[in-house]
């Protein structure tokens, strides 16, 4: 648009002389103390003399604005740059600017750089997402509560402190839900009622029983087989889905087997964490990743896979270290119990199956070529779902029931309060952390990046750490050379994922998993988590940043 | 409590999880039942609320699979009583809140004996705080009229 206006203006130039004198224009672009484009800023014009403006306008996306000013024209103009947690800009026009407004070419430029203001508003809203990334971590508090607690907080001091303190001013509704990112809130929809709709079909008991069978009981081989299972269903569907309906079939095989079922347990939970990131539809943090900064389905296969399946062969052979004692152990089958496993662990619903594996193949082949075509992932899903629900005739109401809209509501919250946190400056604040620790260098911004990502998703929840970074990667991308091949955004990918392996409460699949077994009688413990999970997660980072060195610094 | 003589004793419920910590509980149900030529009864409760403080849906095919897990330990046990002899054992899976469950089985069962474990005084996870244990186990003979043979569980293994 303002380059629109730009082109009339000048269009205006060459006919001014057929026509009466154009009204002036103050064109010009406002960016951050980063140079990056700033959004929003109100533009206004003032005469000296006076305290009401003139002529007000606001900047676009890209930061641009274009000022028109009536004739006739005061004889001294000020122009003023106001946004809020940006400290107010002011420009008086010099005289060789206010005569050339007047002349018969009235077009001006003015650009201006507008510093951040870390006032209340910065310090509260920084206090509001600690609390609950706290919340999360501790959790007492359920983690939608969580992200509603602080949505509520920004809003409640936006629009209640405001009528105290100008200064109190955070975000308005109308600004955080231009950061809710639709096309992740109906991806994850999409693949919930397709999991719904797969996961009563009795597949993921089937697998693991196969894998039994396959492996005929010789558990060096089952444990590998077990692990491959589980990843590649969490590269396709949730690893929360897939470990909550895996943990009970593998705790009653090891049962029958009279082993411990941490032998499978465990290795199951870090397979699920490290294969799950190969694509982009097989963890929360991907489809945020892949969304935020335009990463396709391919692009999380080509650029990721081969690192994972470095990673996942690394995993295999330290699960066959740690759990050797009990792997070598006699196993006692116990006939009775397998037998009735074997009767459980059957295809319930095999139509159903067969129709939603021709559905599933199409969503595969949309997934993959989609991009093609520019159609987003988040379509994708829904027409899968829709195609699943109208052929296989499921109960829709049960089947739309199954959609989690806890979750759901958990990431409108917390991209609201991300929102909120790159509105008032606090992105830029730990990007300019990172940007002054790395430098230039790509290579460090990649290790950086991976190995906080991963440290950090020991302690933090991956879903808000991830969220919360996209922007700081974003701009991370934009200042550093080589940058733009994304590599970043993959290292955060692997990071934050394979980090979930560090410890119980880095990912939510350990979390659940961990129930479970509980509720069998096998507590895993925090500590227990650490001592196993923490080496797997030095295993497999190591491996997948050998690799993410190799596919963007090398080639 | 005190060992008595099982005469008269008809029906014992064993109250438990299944894991190996459990495996006194259950040792103790079978020498009862043993003793007595008692109906052996394994009692399990499914307590799916944890799934609620995790960003997932309550699935009902969870909670089943929950459940087919805990009827799954239960043969277990069931296998273990009849292999020493227990002529007569059978198992119930119920779903919902533990202590709530074993009310409810007391005031329904025509359990003589109902045999539980002593929460572990080391484990942060044990379902009932000791003191709280203490004033429960008095409060569920009164509303079962049966007698609480209550065991002190061995340390738990980890692989």
């Amino acid at each position: 648009m303002p380059t629109a206006i730009v082109t009339i203006a000048l269009l205006l130039l060459t006919i001014t002389p057929l026509a009466a004198q154009p009204d002036p224009i103050i064109v010009g672009r406002v960016g951050n103390s980063q140079g990056a484009p700033v959004q929003g800023v109100q533009v206004r014009a003032f005469p000296l003399s006076a305290p009401e403006a003139i002529a007000l306008t606001e900047t676009q996306p890209d930061g641009r604005y274009a000022l028109p000013l009536k004739r006739p024209l005061p004889a001294a103009l000020s122009i003023e740059f106001r946004r809020p947690h940006f400290t107010t800009g002011r420009h008086d026009l010099s005289g060789e600017q206010m005569s050339f407004l007047n002349s018969s070419n009235p077009v001006v430029l003015l650009n201006a750089t507008l510093p951040r203001h870390r006032g209340v508003a910065f310090w509260l809203t920084t206090i509001l997402f600690l609390s609950m990334l706290v919340m999360m971590a501790v959790g007492k508090t359920h983690n939608t509560l969580a992200a509603m607690i602080a949505t509520a907080g920004l809003f409640g001091v936006s629009y209640i402190g405001r009528l105290f303190r100008d200064d109190l001013y955070i975000i308005d509704f109308v600004d955080a839900v231009r950061f809710i990112d639709w096309n992740v809130v109906f991806l994850i929809m999409g693949m919930m009622i397709v999991i719904a709709i797969v996961e009563r079909t009795g597949i993921f008991q089937w697998l693991a029983l196969r894998s039994f069978e396959i492996s005929k009981g010789r558990l060096k081989i089952l444990l590998p087989v077990l692990m491959l299972v589980t990843g590649v269903t969490s590269a396709f569907l949730d690893n929360i889905t897939t470990m909550l309906l895996m943990t009970p079939i593998t705790i009653q095989i090891c049962l029958a087997l009279g082993i411990h079922p941490f032998t499978f347990l465990m290795p199951e939970i870090f397979a699920a964490n490290v294969i799950g990131i190969s694509t982009l539809v097989g963890t929360p943090t991907n489809i945020l990743i892949g969304s935020y900064a335009r990463i396709s389905f391919n692009d999380f296969l080509l650029n990721l896979t081969p690192g994972v399946l470095l990673s996942f062969a690394g995993l295999i052979g330290y699960c066959l270290f740690i759990y050797r004692d009990e792997l070598n152990k006699g196993v006692t089958i116990s006939e009775d119990l397998l037998d009735h496993l074997r009767e459980r662990a059957r295809i319930t619903e095999p139509e159903h199956l067969r129709k939603a594996g021709w559905v599933g193949l199409g969503m595969l082949v949309l997934f993959v070529f989609g991009e093609y075509a520019h159609l987003l992932p988040s379509v994708t899903a829904l027409m899968g779902a829709t195609a699943m629900l109208a052929w296989i005739e499921p109960d829709v109401e049960e089947m739309i029931e199954a959609v989690d809209w806890t979750t759901l509501v958990f990431f409108i919250c917390l991209f609201m309060v991300v929102g909120s946190i790159q509105e008032v400056g606090l992105i830029a604040v730990i990007a300019d952390g990172i940007s002054w620790a790395v430098g230039k260098s790509l290579i460090l911004a990649m290790l950086a990046v991976l190995w906080a990502g991963a440290l950090l998703s020991t302690v933090i929840a991956n879903i808000p750490f991830t969220a919360s970074m996209l922007p700081v990667i974003g701009y991370l991308t934009g200042s550093i050379p080589g940058a733009e091949s994304k590599a970043l955004f993959y290292c955060l990918s692997v990071g934050s994922a394979m980090g979930g392996n560090g410890s119980l409460i880095g990912a939510s699949a350990n979390m659940v998993t961990a129930g479970i077994s509980e509720r069998a009688g096998y507590p895993i413990t925090y500590l227990y988590f650490l001592k196993k999970g923490f080496p797997a997660l030095l295993v497999t980072v190591s491996l997948a940043t050998i690799w993410l060195l190799i596919r963007f610094i090398v080639f | 409590m005190a060992q008595e003589s099982q005469k008269g004793v008809k029906h014992i419920v064993c109250a438990v999880r299944g894991a190996p910590e459990s495996r006194s509980t259950v040792n103790r149900a079978i020498e009862l039942a043993l003793e007595s030529g008692a109906r052996l009864t394994f009692f399990h409760a499914v307590d799916a609320e944890f799934l609620a403080y995790a960003t997932v849906a309550p699935l009902s095919l969870v909670h089943r699979e929950l459940h087919e897990m805990g009827v799954f330990l239960m043969m277990i046990l069931c296998d273990r009583a009849r292999r020493r002899g227990v002529a007569e054992v059978e198992h119930v899976v119920r779903e919902g809140n533990v202590k709530k469950l074993l009310r409810q089985m007391a005031r329904e069962s025509d359990a003589d004996i109902l045999v539980m474990g002593r929460p572990s005084r080391r484990s942060r996870r044990s379902l009932f705080k000791e003191k709280e244990f203490e004033t429960f186990v008095p409060e569920l003979e009164r509303e079962g009229r049966f007698k609480v043979e209550v065991v002190t569980h061995l340390p738990q293994a980890e692989t």
